[in-house]
């Protein structure tokens, strides 16, 4: 593998398995598969590599992009000389993304002092630079000019992510829905088990799909007989729709993965509480958390926010979530019980009940 | 087009004009932010409302904003929303934000201060000026709904002495600047500038406006001061808000002043306030952020929203013009300087120049901050002076 790097490497494109991978990994397989390019991809996040990340940046940047600068340099310390760093700035008119995530290409350029060549495509609809354009720069920057080789491959990249689409949204797991996609195929859902509570978790895609930064926190929640929802389950326009039914303005590009699922879960009634999970210092994170804690406040549904950096002890971790649990556990038996017992009662004694549930149910 | 009509709904939506105040009755607030308050105040009562002033950022104001804000929220907010919580004790009914969608979380003040305000139980019209596309046609609009005011000529004289007075504050700052380290008789020119400042709020008239600027520079001219003195220049960049706003910033150029150095701004809110509501096919001459994009295009290939590409290319600028070393200051989790913070590093590196970031939060304590700051100013002069030395020492040679 060593003696002739740039041999090996001249055709194969690196990309850092954080930030964007989480949610547009299976369009860029195809894009690029379809361009005649192979991947290859950075490992899993670990410490040494979030470590080795903090070392290029400030010490106010946010965990995420320490892991991204953690991935960038694994990928040069494999010897891959071209990588893939978008710069996704709007999504959609007026809805912009993070300052950071916008800047990434810019972080990248001037806090890595190596040779390599990065492929920095820019997706900004505000200003009118749509996705066809983001899609055709990145094969200009890869010194392909053949249009009808490019739509082929756009095409293939969006027959990968419906797949993997369609599976997530009948609730296959990320990472097999991920390994299905790229075979090319599409898996039926499984038989599910019931189980007895479930709760929905928002959180970015490479917050939570990671197994480092998230410490496997839906696996942990399913040994506890949890049942897990995500933003991958929520479609866009169900999305939207329940953040407009809300009364709230979509403000963010990735607001999707969070209040939208959080809202289309919370007005649907399908859940019994509500996980936030952010990165320590995300900005667009504490405003979208507060707005969903004021309205589940009003819904009477509870609520925790777990914050996570790289210093975030496992055991700490998991006592909150065990107990946010056990909390959810007993107020479910209670409601049961009181349900149960209101057939029973005298009216005037329901209306108590009632009362004292209101009280009990506003945790937050 | 038909996404930004839904947007455009959408926004109405939510802000929801409130008519139901008559005009007699409305009483005008807003945030305060620096020197902000002098334009206003002659362009809002000269279209005939009545005006509560939020008193001055304080350490009690800061108190009751981080109260009744969230913990990941950014300084600036919590200011503002101390601003409009005291000014509606005061008796306001009608606040006025502006925003700009897209920057950073700036974008989501306006909306996370009206409902916390509401659930504050506040009753009020929130009035936004949304600062990104027909600027002028917003303003208008947004004055109107205010005021219903139709007569030209009281817009006319609001924009003259507005502007005429935003303008004249910040000559008059400008020249603080330049003479305070210079001055042989210690705070002759900071009096200068409260009494300028005295004047410029109590000027009236359109000529009287007019005129504020050149009465300011003979009046700072007439102060003594020392023209051989060695003084180094810093450039003072960051954010927006830290920067205008003398409480937060700790009156930075105060203290740098008082050390014998030169600050030079580059972000005045006349320069600001001339750009965004100037039509671009209207602009004489190359703005200040065409010029960053410019310089900083070694760096940076894209703006990225809030002030990044500002502060980068400022510092190039800086460095090319032999100034003496750069301060940058940010709130604390900003996340636009963040960014720039990261790449600094890198211009500072590369351009030869020395940069110290300084983040403040609420917590900042102003010996601290003050330590720093002395450290960064000896190692500027000590830098200067070496490149003196060797200037002459080159001189020498050749005279030889």
């Amino acid at each position: 593998m060593k003696k002739d790097n740039t041999e090996i490497y001249n055709n194969i494109i690196g990309i850092p398995k954080a930030i964007s991978y989480y949610n547009n990994y299976p369009f860029y397989f195809g894009f690029f598969k379809g361009l005649g390019f192979d991947i290859l991809l950075s490992d899993k996040t670990t410490t040494k590599l979030i470590n080795e990340g903090s070392n290029y940046v400030v010490s106010d940047t946010c965990l995420p992009i320490k892991v991204f600068v953690g991935h960038v340099i694994n990928l040069l310390e494999k010897g891959c000389n071209t990588i893939f760093i978008p710069s996704l700035q709007s999504t959609a008119y007026k809805v912009n993304n993070c300052t950071k995530i916008r800047g990434l290409p810019e972080i990248i350029r001037n806090v890595i002092d190596r040779p390599f060549k990065m492929i920095e495509p820019t997706l900004d609809k505000t200003n009118n630079i749509s996705f066809k354009d983001f899609c055709y720069d990145t094969a200009h920057q890869l010194d392909i000019f053949d249009e009808n080789k490019i739509e082929v491959a756009i095409q293939y990249g969006w027959s990968i992510y419906n797949n993997f689409q369609q599976m997530t949204l009948a609730g296959i797991p990320f990472e097999d829905a991920i390994k299905y996609a790229i075979e090319n195929k599409i898996v039926s859902k499984p038989i599910e088990i019931v189980k007895p509570l479930s709760v929905v978790i928002m959180a970015h895609g490479y917050n939570l799909f990671d197994e480092r930064i998230s410490m496997s926190l839906i696996k942990k929640l399913e040994k506890m007989g949890v049942k897990a929802y995500t933003g991958l389950n929520v479609s866009k326009q169900d999305a939207i729709s329940s953040i407009e039914k809300l009364g709230e303005i979509q403000y963010w590009a990735n607001e999707l993965d969070l209040t939208g699922a959080a809202a289309y879960y919370m007005l649907n009634n399908k859940v019994d509480g509500i996980i936030a999970l952010s990165a320590f210092g995300c900005g667009p994170d504490s405003l979208m958390v507060d707005e969903i804690q004021y309205h589940a406040s009003e819904k009477g549904l509870p609520m925790i926010h777990l914050t996570i950096d790289e210093h975030t002890g496992e055991a700490g971790f998991i006592t909150r979530v065990e107990a946010f649990v056990d909390m959810l556990i007993r107020r479910k038996r209670k409601i049961l019980k009181d349900n149960n017992n209101i057939k029973r009662l005298p009216s005037s004694k329901r209306e108590q009940t009632a009362k004292k549930d209101d009280k009990t149910v506003n945790f937050v | 087009m038909k996404e930004e009509r839904q947007r455009e709904e959408q926004k109405n939506r939510f802000f929801q004009k409130d008519n139901t105040i008559a005009t007699k009755d409305r009483v005008v607030a807003w945030p305060r932010m620096g020197n902000i308050d002098l334009a206003l105040v002659a362009l809002v009562s000269s279209l005939g409302v009545k005006i509560v002033e939020a008193p001055p950022n304080s350490n009690e104001a800061l108190e009751i904003g981080v109260k009744n804000s969230i913990e990941g929220i950014c300084l600036p907010y919590k200011l503002n929303l101390a601003n409009y919580i005291m000014a509606l004790e005061k008796g306001a009914n009608t606040l006025m934000m502006f925003q700009a969608p897209g920057s950073c979380r700036f974008g989501n003040y306006t909306k996370m201060a009206q409902k916390t305000l509401k659930k504050m139980g506040y009753k009020f019209d929130m009035v936004v000026f949304d600062m990104y596309q027909s600027k002028m046609k917003q303003t208008l609009q947004a004055f109107w709904h205010v005021t219903r005011c139709a007569n030209p000529y009281r817009y006319y004289k609001g924009f003259s002495t507005g502007f005429n007075k935003a303008f004249a504050i910040d000559t008059a700052e400008r020249l603080l600047f330049y003479t305070r380290p210079r001055e042989l008789n210690k705070g002759e020119a900071e009096r200068c500038y409260k009494k300028w400042y005295k004047i410029i709020a109590e000027t009236t008239s359109i000529w009287g406006c007019k005129q504020l600027k050149k009465q300011i520079i003979n009046d700072f001219k007439k102060i003594p001061i020392d023209k051989n003195k060695i003084v180094p220049k810093v450039y003072l960049l960051g954010e927006f808000f830290v920067l205008l706003d003398p409480y937060t910033n700790k009156e930075i150029e105060k203290t740098l002043g008082d050390l014998g150095v030169e600050v030079e701004r580059q972000i005045f809110f006349s320069d600001w306030l001339e750009h965004v509501l100037q039509p671009s096919f209207l602009y004489k001459k190359e703005s200040h952020r065409e010029r960053c994009v410019r310089f900083a295009e070694k760096y940076m290939k894209r703006a990225i929203g809030g002030e990044t590409i500002e502060t980068i290319g400022d510092t190039v600028f800086a460095a090319k013009n032999g100034i003496d070393g750069v301060i940058h200051i940010m709130p604390f989790s900003c996340m636009p300087e963040i960014v720039s913070q990261n790449i600094l590093t890198k211009v500072s590196k590369e351009e030869n120049i020395p940069v110290m970031s300084l983040v403040l939060d609420e917590q900042t304590g102003k010996a601290g901050y003050q330590t720093r700051i002395e450290a960064f100013i000896d190692l500027v002069k000590r830098k200067k002076v070496r490149q003196k030395n060797i200037k002459n020492k080159e001189e020498g040679i050749l005279q030889c």
